[in-house]
């Protein structure tokens, strides 16, 4: 059991699996994905919502009853309005002025616009906001970020949905060195539990992810597979690993080593 | 009548009313959404004040699930 709790946004939490809630098979499938997880922060969005629907929200009633903190995100933003605005929703609808700030800049592969994301950032900090910026692996991208204010920063391991994985682990841990004293999340592309692993290994606090849970044949039991993946990359960061030799070395006492004979 | 976009829908209003009437006219949810228009947030304290004009679009958002 891993005891050690870290702060992000001003929270102190034990968990540093930060998980979706979207694509599941069914919401009941969501709920105990996320309860097997051990997230204590689980993303949210805001969406139109049809004429007639009266009634209450039975997506929201579930999030609410797990009890635990909501990132909202501004996915689908295009511009740094668009962003701010939801923003702005978001803070009233779920009652925190933690935002999850997502602005694409290319359709085909949901790359992060980092013009309008630090421009995003900058306001939002203004108006109180805790943000927490999805953006790319670029260093310099996250030196901007941080210079507006940013406490946290999100580079993405790979495409949004991808699975990928990594795909720039040496970019990560340049950003890691960095900054050292800044919450860091990888977020997006991970798809297998090694992947995050691989990132919490990096150094990295946290590790958000969606897909990789909510698209597994037992997201259930993936999201269990995450728990734990999680916390042996943390727990294996901090123990700090060996270096890495260019040269076999046994691990079994060579001295006494039977069947050797000096006259053989 | 005015005539308005509500969530990319075009629709026809008596002129005058405010936020809070609209929402009940066109049958949403009357708590847990946020409203924008033409783009800008509206806060829930500025609902009775804010009178919807002819061509306003107008967005009004809920939660769903997100990643």
């Amino acid at each position: 059991m891993n005891n050690d709790t870290w702060e992000i946004g001003g929270k102190t939490l034990n968990s540093r699996l930060l998980i979706g809630s979207a694509l599941y098979p069914s919401p009941a499938n969501m709920e105990e994905a996320i309860k097997e997880s051990e997230a204590e922060i689980v993303t949210v969005a805001l969406r139109r919502q049809s004429a007639g629907e009266g009634g209450g929200n039975n997506f929201w009633n579930i999030i609410k009853e797990l009890n635990i903190h909501v990132l909202p995100n501004t996915a689908g933003c295009h511009t740094s309005k668009e962003a701010i605005t939801t923003a702005m929703m978001a803070r009233e609808v779920f009652d925190t002025n933690w935002i999850k700030l997502e602005v694409i800049g290319d359709q085909y592969n949901l790359q992060p616009d980092p013009f309008e994301t630090v421009k995003s950032a900058e306001i939002l900090i203004k108006e109180g906001f805790e943000v927490f910026p999805y953006t790319t692996d670029d260093l310099v991208v996250a030196k901007r970020l941080a210079d507006v204010g940013c406490k946290i920063i999100m580079p993405w391991g790979s495409m949004i949905g991808s699975g990928k994985g990594l795909m720039n682990p040496d970019n990560l841990k340049a950003i890691r060195e960095q900054f050292p004293d800044l919450n860091l999340i990888v977020d997006a592309g991970i798809g297998r539990p090694s992947d995050a692993t691989e990132a919490m290994e990096l150094g990295y606090d946290g590790v958000l992810l969606n897909s990789a849970i909510a698209l597994a044949q037992d997201p259930i039991l993936m999201a269990k597979a995450f728990k734990n993946a999680v916390e042996a990359g943390h727990l294996g960061y901090k123990a700090g690993t060996m270096q890495q030799r260019e040269f076999a070395s046994p691990s079994t006492p060579t001295i006494g080593t039977p069947f050797w004979h000096q006259f053989s | 009548m005015i005539k308005v976009s509500v969530n990319g829908e075009i629709q026809e209003l008596e002129e005058g009313l405010n936020i809070r009437q609209m929402i009940k006219a066109l049958n949403y949810r009357t708590e847990g959404f946020a409203v924008a228009i033409n783009t800008t947030f509206v806060s829930i304290k500025s609902y009775e004040k804010t009178i919807i004009k002819d061509g306003d679009n107008i967005d009004i958002l809920a939660p769903v699930q997100g990643g």
